[in-house]
């Protein structure tokens, strides 16, 4: 335990930035994990005046249809790390298995394949999320699914660069040498040593899916309207601007100590995983 | 030599296979724009509705195979006809002429802020690294990255709207037509988007050019008794541009995406706010023409960027 306190320790003490991040994110998770217990109301609960403005009893008033906006603000941070981690998760796994795999077969699979990545990422990333959010139709898993769709083609282009490289190891060169079938040499040599650029990618990209989640929901395309979606919220705040401010204010803070925490976070991991940027410039 | 022609000849594969992948993506949607043209005029007997839907199907040529139906589009798209809109009853490469210039202005302009913007901070945070400039300066493009565009957006408009009593123009005014009254338009959708391209800017500008200010070329230059300013303009920020620019296809995918957000905040009649109307009302015809000029736009800048970078770069070499 004391090992861990003074890691810890040693963590803030060389990463500042980084440790108010995860402070931050700690925060998120919290709120994500308490949501029942933290919200004084349901989040979809619809039984109060419209447009109250911040009081003791609504510290961030109600919304349009008299909603509490500090429940649906604090369910919102359950909803934006759901998505955020089930998509990064499940993209960048897929994009992991899909680049080394492609890269170690190599030939006519892997060239295909990169074309279909090409086509992908020709695609600006808004508008390729806009485009599946028309074709799957409004809900919750369905921005899971787009931004998995999303993010899994650049996971794969920048794993499958780095699988390129390890496939010419001496070690992997060695593992063939003693007869070890292919699949074993992926899922003992190339995997493991992909590994550590997984974990960054996965903790730079939970921002960027919160983002983008809640765009979708701020265009009106993301999770249906009664969800307690931070874009969505931003949208009905919009509208209600000129009445009650407090609308679109606490959501769009909401959203921006989030995405600020995890964004100093994945710094300070990508820092602390890649020595070659270790004490660097940035 | 090789590396150009390979780049050139991977082009078209690409924007064909984007275009297919929207293609086929648009027609697996439950609930195509027959039935929501039908249900929407709310007639009573489904019998009478099953027919119309037929009938609208066949007209819009949605019955057929949907290979056939890309290769006819595609045909018709070579030579400039992206079909009919189904909501605005007009062809959609007229929609393309009045929203993409107006689009394409914003992009400019919003570039060129970004620039003027975020090159000067990156220099003074890294020609006065570590004192309180350089920390604001990083600051400030942090919060940059972490504030999401539509909440910066909403905010610049509610202080508009409260502080000056600014109201979002009921029409769009071109700039030949008033220079002025069409930059008071954009400027602000401009200025929020400049906000957010600029941060890695500023980063990037700054790191790099700590680093270049480190080689030994650099050194030369002050030994033979060169002035700091010129040093650091001429022979050190000219070499720390080359990354600055190839970053251009991150900044141009996010600004494609952006320009969707803001131009539904400010009120800008462009593509963005077009598409994501099209996308709404299952607008098929808008939909695919639009995101495939953004597919070209977008895939054009990675080119021409690549491009780019071989020529100023003579040292690298790709493969």
């Amino acid at each position: 335990m004391r090992g861990a306190l003074s890691g810890l320790g040693r963590f803030a003490a060389r990463q500042p930035l980084g440790a108010v991040g995860a402070v931050l994110v700690l925060i998120l998770i919290a709120t994500a994990m308490l949501a029942p217990r933290l919200a004084p109301h349901g989040p979809k609960e619809a039984a109060f005046a419209p447009y109250l403005p911040p009081s003791a009893e609504f510290p961030l008033g109600t919304d349009q249809i008299g909603r509490d906006v500090l429940s649906r603000v604090i369910w919102g941070a359950r909803l934006s790390l759901y998505v955020g981690l089930a998509s990064v998760v499940f993209g960048v796994t897929l994009g992991w298995l899909w680049g080394v795999v492609s890269a170690y077969v190599g030939g006519v699979a892997d060239t295909a394949s990169q074309r279909v990545v090409d086509a992908l990422m020709a695609l600006p990333p808004i508008i390729l999320a806009l485009s599946l959010m028309a074709a799957l139709g409004q809900s919750v898993n369905n921005v899971i699914l787009a931004l998995t769709i999303l993010l899994t083609p650049t996971a794969s282009r920048t794993l499958r660069s780095l699988a390129l490289s390890i496939r010419e190891s001496p070690y992997v060169e060695a593992a063939r040498a003693v007869g070890c079938p292919t699949w074993r040499v992926i899922a003992l040599h190339v995997l493991p040593n992909t590994f550590a650029t997984y974990i960054v990618l996965v903790t730079v990209n939970v921002s960027y899916a919160i983002v983008v989640e809640a765009s979708l929901s701020f265009l009106g395309l993301g999770a249906p309207p009664d969800e307690p979606s931070w874009g969505a919220m931003l949208t009905a705040g919009t509208q209600a601007m000129e009445p009650a401010p407090w609308m679109f204010m606490f959501p769009g803070l909401a959203i921006s100590l989030t995405v600020f925490g995890l964004n100093l976070l994945g710094d300070a991991v990508r820092d602390l995983t890649d020595p070659h940027l270790r004490g660097g410039l940035g | 030599m090789r590396y150009v022609a390979r780049r050139l000849l991977l082009f078209v594969p690409t924007l064909l296979g984007a275009s297919i992948l929207i293609f086929v993506l648009l027609r697996l949607v439950p609930g195509d724009i027959a039935e929501i043209l039908v249900y929407q005029t709310g007639s009573e007997a489904s019998v009478i509705q099953q027919r119309q839907i037929g009938q609208i199907r066949a007209e819009l040529g949605l019955d057929r195979p949907v290979a056939v139906q890309y290769v006819e589009w595609l045909g018709a798209a070579v030579r400039g006809d992206f079909g009919r809109s189904y909501m605005q009853q007009r062809p959609v490469a007229d929609i393309l002429r009045e929203r993409v210039p107006r689009s394409l202005e914003l992009a400019l302009l919003t570039i060129t802020l970004a620039f003027l913007w975020a090159v000067p901070l990156g220099v003074v945070s890294a020609v006065r690294q570590n004192t309180w400039a350089d920390y604001l300066v990083r600051v400030l493009s942090i919060s940059g990255l972490s504030l999401p565009i539509f909440f910066t957006g909403v905010l610049v408009l509610y202080l508009l709207v409260r502080l000056f009593g600014w109201l979002p123009p009921l029409e769009f005014v071109s700039f030949t037509v008033s220079p002025l009254e069409n930059l008071k338009q954009l400027i602000w959708p401009a200025l929020v988007q400049a906000y957010y391209i600029s941060a890695p800017i500023t980063r990037l500008t700054r790191s790099q050019l700590l680093e270049v200010v480190r080689q030994d070329y650099v050194r030369t230059a002050r030994a033979k008794g060169l002035g700091e300013r010129r040093v650091v303009y001429r022979h050190a920020l000219a070499n720390s541009l080359l990354p600055v620019v190839t970053f251009a296809g991150w900044w141009g995918g996010r600004l494609l995406g952006g320009i969707v957000i803001v131009e539904i905040i400010f009120s800008v009649p462009g593509m963005g706010s077009a598409l994501a109307a099209a996308v709404a009302q299952r607008d098929y015809p808008t939909v695919q023409a639009m995101v495939f000029v953004m597919a070209l736009v977008f895939l054009t800048l990675n080119l021409l960027v690549d491009l780019l970078y071989a020529w100023l770069d003579p040292r690298i070499k790709y493969t």
